[in-house]
């Protein structure tokens, strides 16, 4: 025991003066004052604005050339730059229209609209942008046109203008949700869930790292004739993760900071106000729980990986299967997130003990989850870790003073 | 106190790497492992130490087993050091791995550094340090618990002249303190100035081992170093001596006995020529172990 605390400690003391850690702490730092800073900024703005009625016109650069050769539409250009009022609506030549789509080729501001006939006379719309991010809606102007020659057909057969604009008119409506999804819980589980992924990545990194170092730099030889590789092993996960925990923490109290000074009272997005009322006790004990668990069995994947190599070089591709296992598990338990409706596979991550430690955070914050599920989850997930760590203690022992050709799994086997 | 080994066996797949090497040391001093690299010296260490497990064989130490929480010190070949951590701090987590509290480490870790005139670099980091001084903070790791029985994987390869006279003292100096120490080196040289007994490897086999001295007596006298002020080889050559080697002021020749040391001697005078140095020797460790190896090849 005492060699394994003598191991943390100095792992723990090492990784906490590494450039990587400071400059990572201060990026997240700083992305977190920005995160929380933007909505405070936001309402500032929107209470500085003046008042709509002292609004300057704006000087719009956007240019639409309208081309009605047969004058199939009435005052098209009159309407559209009534309702698209960042554009400038001109009559355009049907001469130039090469020309013009050579402006559009290369400046996004412009755009064409040419109104042909069809097969049966009807008007027949094209509009050209240079891309789909670029010009007018070609949707919104479409409607306007079609309304418009709705609007002037119905006119010249007679029918008075109130029941045109009646024809033409849409209900009202409202859209309501009548479950009690919390946005927040939502947006905070999503968060969380990145975070334990890249706390779990990062530090996982780390162990990896810092093992294929030890062994590449020879260190592993002075250390394997102190210590047990089991202890050596053990202390120098625990000194990382205690390290991503107080990283982890240590954000979480800024964050916390940063939201109480910066995020202005009843802010809210997309009508949804942003408060941190879905995290209990509850759920941020065992997201604790689960980022601790989570960080257990994929450092220790990610230690075996380390001890395989001989040249540090070599070590990403040797943490290719387990980079692959923890993409796989994150992304099964964020598809699970999004994809509320599928309970099957919801339940399937939360209890494989790779994906669990990604899903069950977002879970306990948004869904009811019954005291059963959450035991058999974090059971299962325990079992893992026990076996996981067996292993690869084993496998670590065995490769650690292996230099030289590859080590092959076969030969482990044998050691083992 | 006593280190024995006894038949240790080790392959790396069809590949013997070491073969039944055997050998026991009974009182302090430096036993020496020779051989060629990749002759199987740090295979036998590692074996002996647990790092590797051998196929067949056993080592102990005082009769036991050796396990790591005896009290030994190794400095492997290829030096591990943490470059990225100060001189102090990694010695004192390396003496705590050894069962030592942190200031007792620290005491020891200044007191070796300071022996070893490197105690001024304590806050320094590792990689900023010259290569012979980097070696120095590793022997000081290897030493900072105090071990009895010491084991030094090519101590002396990468040193300059003055490194090397440092680590020299610092072996006589062990030794006075009673340690145990067992050497590998292909420095031949450096192996016949220390080492009591020696193994000499080659591909994995033992060739030849036993008391130095009496490995070098078995094969009598058989070279002479003669340092004159006058041309001598063409007496040499007329006498029957082999030149084993022309040097800038003496020449070494291969005699049959003190015999034919002497007939030269009365030749040499006789011509009217006294030598400043005339020396009848033993054969070198390292010509014993080229005889040996090219026997071998």
């Amino acid at each position: 025991m005492r060699q394994i605390m003598t191991v943390f400690a100095f792992t723990f003391r090492e990784g906490i003066r590494k450039k990587v850690f400071i400059v990572s702490t201060i990026i997240m730092m700083a992305l977190l004052l920005i995160l929380t800073a933007v909505p405070a900024l936001i309402q500032k703005s929107e209470t500085d604005e003046p008042e709509s009625g002292a609004q300057e016109p704006s000087v719009t650069s956007k240019v639409c050339y309208y081309v009605d050769e047969n004058g199939l539409i009435d005052n098209a250009i009159e309407t559209l730059s009534s309702k698209i009022t960042d554009t400038r609506f001109e009559k355009g030549d049907y001469s130039k229209i090469h020309e013009y789509k050579e402006t559009i080729k290369t400046d996004g501001n412009t755009s064409l609209i040419v109104v042909s006939k069809d097969q049966t006379g009807s008007p027949f719309i094209t509009v050209t942008n240079m891309d789909f991010m670029s010009g007018i809606s070609s949707g919104y102007a479409v409607d306007v046109l079609s309304d418009l020659y709705i609007y002037n057909t119905l006119e010249s057969r007679g029918i008075d203008k109130d029941t045109i604009e009646f024809a033409q008119s849409r209900l009202s409506y409202a859209e309501e949700f009548a479950g009690e999804m919390d946005f927040s819980g939502y947006l905070l589980g999503i968060v969380i869930t990145m975070l334990v992924f890249f706390a779990v990545y990062f530090y996982g990194y780390g162990v990896s790292m810092s093992v294929a170092t030890e062994k590449t730099s020879r260190v592993m030889e002075t250390l394997i004739v102190s210590a047990k590789p089991s202890r050596i092993l053990i202390g120098k996960c625990l000194g990382m993760g205690a390290l991503g925990l107080f990283q982890f923490i240590f954000m979480i109290a800024f964050g916390t900071v940063c939201y109480k000074f910066f995020i202005p009272d009843g802010f809210t997005v997309f009508g949804m106000e942003l408060t941190l009322s879905a995290f209990t006790f509850k759920s941020a004990l065992f997201t604790f729980i689960y980022f601790l668990l989570g960080y257990m069995l994929y450092s220790m994947l990610n230690a075996v990986s380390g001890a395989f190599v001989s040249k540090i070089e070599d070590l990403n591709s040797a943490m290719m299967p387990v980079m692959l296992i923890e993409l796989l598990s994150f992304y099964m338990g964020y598809f699970s997130m999004m994809s509320s409706g599928s309970n099957v596979l919801q339940k399937i991550t939360m209890y494989v003990p790779f994906s669990s430690p990604f899903i069950m955070p977002f879970i306990l914050l948004n869904k009811d989850l019954s005291d059963l599920d959450l035991a058999v989850s974090i059971l299962i997930l325990v079992i893992s870790i026990v076996i996981v760590t067996v292993l690869s203690i084993k496998v670590y022992t065995a490769s650690v003073m292996r230099y030289g050709k590859r080590v092959r799994l076969k030969d482990l086997y044998k050691e083992t | 106190m006593s280190l024995k080994v006894q038949n240790l066996r080790k392959t790396f797949g069809t590949k013997v790497a070491v073969e039944n090497i055997s050998f026991e040391m009974t009182e302090p001093g430096v036993f020496g492992l020779i051989g060629t690299n990749g002759a199987g010296k740090t295979t036998t260490i590692r074996m002996i130490l647990g790092i590797i497990g051998a196929d067949s064989g056993s080592s102990s130490w005082n009769g036991k087993p050796i396990t790591r929480e005896m009290n030994f010190g190794y400095m492997p070949e290829e030096r591990g050091i943490y470059m990225k951590t100060t001189v102090l701090e990694q010695l004192v987590y390396f003496g705590m791995l050894r069962g030592m509290i942190r200031h007792e480490a620290r005491s020891s870790a200044i007191a070796l550094m300071e022996r070893l005139g490197v105690a001024e670099y304590r806050n320094v980091i590792t990689e900023k340090l010259s290569k012979g001084n980097q070696q120095k903070i590793q022997l000081i790791s290897t030493l900072i618990h105090n071990p009895e029985l010491i084991f030094l994987d090519e101590p002396f390869s990468g040193l300059d002249p003055v490194n090397i006279e440092m680590l020299r003292k610092l072996i006589y100096d062990l030794v006075d303190e009673g340690k145990f120490i067992v050497m590998s080196s292909h420095q031949m040289a450096t192996v016949e100035e220390y080492c009591k007994n020696i193994v000499i490897l080659h591909k994995g086999r033992t060739i030849l081992q036993g008391n130095l001295r009496q490995i070098k007596s078995g094969y009598g006298h058989t070279n002479l170093l003669v340092k004159t002020e006058k041309d001598i080889s063409s007496i040499a050559e007329e006498a029957g001596l082999r030149l084993i080697e022309k040097r800038a002021d003496e020449s070494e020749y291969r005699i049959d006995g003190d015999e034919m040391a002497g007939s030269f001697l009365t030749k040499l005078i006789d011509a009217g020529i006294y030598p400043v140095k005339y020396e009848i020797k033993e054969p070198s460790l390292s010509e014993i172990f080229i005889e040996k190896v090219g026997a071998e090849v």
